[in-house]
């Protein structure tokens, strides 16, 4: 039977003529149409990707104003930083809004969640309320806030106080607001976002558990801790630690609030974080290899944090 | 849905605190759509008015303001005066154009390549994908001063590929395309190609319109990215043309700490900042939501 099948479909591939060709040849021939595809991303993605990194690490290890050679200092600038007070400074800032930030933003945006997960009209337009600040929030509306927390007699928040027999506060001009001002601002700019990821994340628990629970006389606190709880750790986590991330990254805020033209941080750098630190040393003093240093220890950080995010998953995983 | 079955416990009684939340969510939206429209005499009242009781376009556009003419004058220049040259009008351009055009070449530039990597795997594609997801852990601080550097070195400076091209190729959105195009048989590209389709028409005619979903995802994010992107135009830019809304902004606050009745044209400007995102979020609301939660819950 088998002797009725053509030759060439007989499947023994070395015998084709393709075989001879050159390696490179074939493979352009094969490949090139699709390759050429991907040329204009490649190309970008090396040039403001794949190079900078590279430089970025390089520079990290030298002395550069922007316009002489880079010069070696070794780990120089790594060490300068750890014991520089404004990079302390800076990290512990950044550390309280990153720790305020995601947990208030994550609580919140649970309870929300709960409150507000419903398909009712009413819920989805408290949804949307929330919501909003994730969508039109950021540049638009920081400069009201700057208006809002103003210490003259129009600042709204000042006012309330007035109605609450409470003395005006210079909320931007106190070192001791600077920090829970801009965490505020963070929670209202992210717990609408968070609150979207926990009804995604409560609507994939399947309904008959619940009801099997109910019918094995459950009642609500407990199904929440026992079944609810549980099941989101996923999403309870993924939010956790996306949210901390962002915020240990966040410029705008900070620099928009405490920052003018002669000056960033705000009094005693009450206002500084890390990034605006590296802002101000990279592109106000040039020093482009503390900056790009300053760059690598975030990064450092930030990984850290992804690994703890990795572990524990893993954990949740076994459990 | 979910959260009422589990607490019926939670009555309005006990919602109501987060109906007060709501309120205070929505008080800076409220305060910046009234104050726009406010003389600035009333906007620097105290007690602050609750509501519009003068109603006025001055902050936008004063016919009665001499543009030059000294800051104790009694008339302000709306926010379409005060940048004189190119104006406010030619920011918010630039910052649609550079929007527009980063979200579309970002999305086609993405796709492109996730399609190759699943559809017309080479050599080395692995590899190359790994690179990309791998190149997700790193931050932006980490390329930003080599970025600045190379556009410098390009001679870009005040230019609109400084402010475009850095920020076009995604590796994020090559991962969110891929995982979709898994999804796409291989029959139906293998069909094309059989029908003499070449590489780019199966991109575009097969595989783009089986994407949209995808797209939509990935495009609101971009798309807030960049209508929000602050430190990058500002270490990029330094001309009047090439400005973007934030930029503007910015100055705007800046020149506030210095006279509180500049509020009147930051509240103006805040608002025509804000009034696309809102009106775009309004109108494709299921969309945002869709494509902001799609990230989260497949992990």
């Amino acid at each position: 039977m088998t002797n009725h099948v053509p030759a060439s479909l007989q499947g023994a591939a070395p015998t084709t003529p393709y075989r001879r060709a050159h390696p490179v040849r074939r493979f352009l021939a094969q490949h090139a149409p699709a390759l050429g595809l991907t040329l204009p991303f490649l190309i970008l993605f090396a040039l403001f990707t794949i190079w900078p990194v590279l430089r970025s690490l390089y520079l990290s290890f030298t002395d550069y104003d922007a316009i002489s050679t880079p010069t070696l200092v070794g780990t120089g600038n790594y060490r300068a930083l750890l014991s520089d007070p404004r990079f302390v400074k800076a990290l512990t800032n950044t550390a309280a809004y990153m720790v305020g930030t995601s947990l208030l933003s994550t609580a919140l945006g649970l309870l929300l969640a709960l409150v507000f997960g419903g398909q009712r009209l009413s819920d989805q337009i408290m949804r949307a309320c929330f919501f909003l600040p994730s969508v039109a929030g950021g540049v638009g509306l920081i400069s009201v806030f700057k208006w809002l927390f103003s210490s003259e007699d129009f600042g709204l928040i000042n006012t309330l106080r007035q109605w609450l027999s409470l003395d005006p506060v210079r909320f931007l001009g106190a070192p001791a607001y600077a920090v829970p001002i801009l965490i505020a601002l963070g929670v209202w700019g992210l717990m609408g976002y968070n609150m979207i990821l926990f009804v995604a994340g409560l609507r994939s628990i399947p309904g008959d558990i619940y009801e099997a629970a109910a019918i094995d006389g459950a009642n609500p606190r407990q199904r929440f801790w026992k079944i609810t709880l549980p099941l989101l750790r996923p999403t309870l986590l993924f939010v956790l630690v996306t949210s901390m991330i962002g915020a240990f990254q966040e410029f705008f805020s900070f620099y928009f609030l405490f920052s003018d033209t002669s000056n960033v941080g705000g009094i005693l750098d009450s206002g500084l974080s890390l990034v605006v630190y590296l802002y101000d040393l990279g592109f106000r003093h040039l020093q482009m290899g503390m900056a790009s240093a300053l760059a690598w220890i975030l990064f450092l950080m930030l990984f850290a944090l992804t690994l703890l995010n990795l572990k524990l998953g893993r954990i949740n995983d076994i459990d | 849905m979910v959260g009422e079955r589990q607490h019926p416990l939670l009555s309005t009684l006990l919602r109501l605190p987060f109906y007060l939340l709501a309120v205070s969510v929505m008080i800076p939206y409220y305060w910046m759509a009234t104050n726009a429209f406010k003389t600035i005499p009333e906007i620097v009242r105290n007690p602050p008015t609750w509501w519009v009781h003068t109603f006025t376009l001055d902050n936008f556009f004063n016919p009665d303001a001499v543009p030059g003419a000294p800051k104790n004058s009694a008339e302000f220049l709306g926010v379409f005066q005060i940048f004189a040259n190119s104006g406010f009008g030619q920011f918010y351009l630039n910052s649609v154009v550079i929007t527009l055009i980063t979200v579309v070449g970002s999305l086609l530039l993405a796709s492109l390549v996730a399609y190759v990597l699943v559809k017309r795997p080479f050599p080395g594609s692995g590899a190359l994908f790994a690179l990309l997801l791998g190149s997700m852990m790193i931050p932006w601080e980490v390329t930003i001063i080599p970025n600045f550097l190379t556009v410098r070195d390009l001679g870009w400076i005040n230019s609109y590929q400084a402010l475009i091209l850095p920020g076009l190729a995604k590796a994020f959105a090559v991962f969110f395309f891929r995982q979709a195009i898994l999804g796409i048989p291989d029959d139906l590209v293998d069909a094309a190609r059989i029908d003499g389709a070449g590489e780019l028409r199966i991109w575009w005619s097969v595989v783009l319109p089986l994407l949209r979903p995808a797209l939509a995802a990935i495009a609101i994010p971009v798309m807030l990215g960049e209508w929000n992107n602050y430190l990058w135009p500002l270490l990029v830019v330094n001309d009047d043309a090439h400005q973007t809304l934030p930029l503007a902004l910015g100055k705007l606050a800046g020149n506030l700490t210095y006279d509180p009745r500049g509020a009147g044209p930051m509240m103006a400007a805040s608002f025509l900042v804000s009034l696309p995102m809102v009106t775009v979020f309004l109108l494709f609301q299921r969309q945002f939501v869709q494509g902001l939660s799609s990230g989260a819950t497949k992990g």
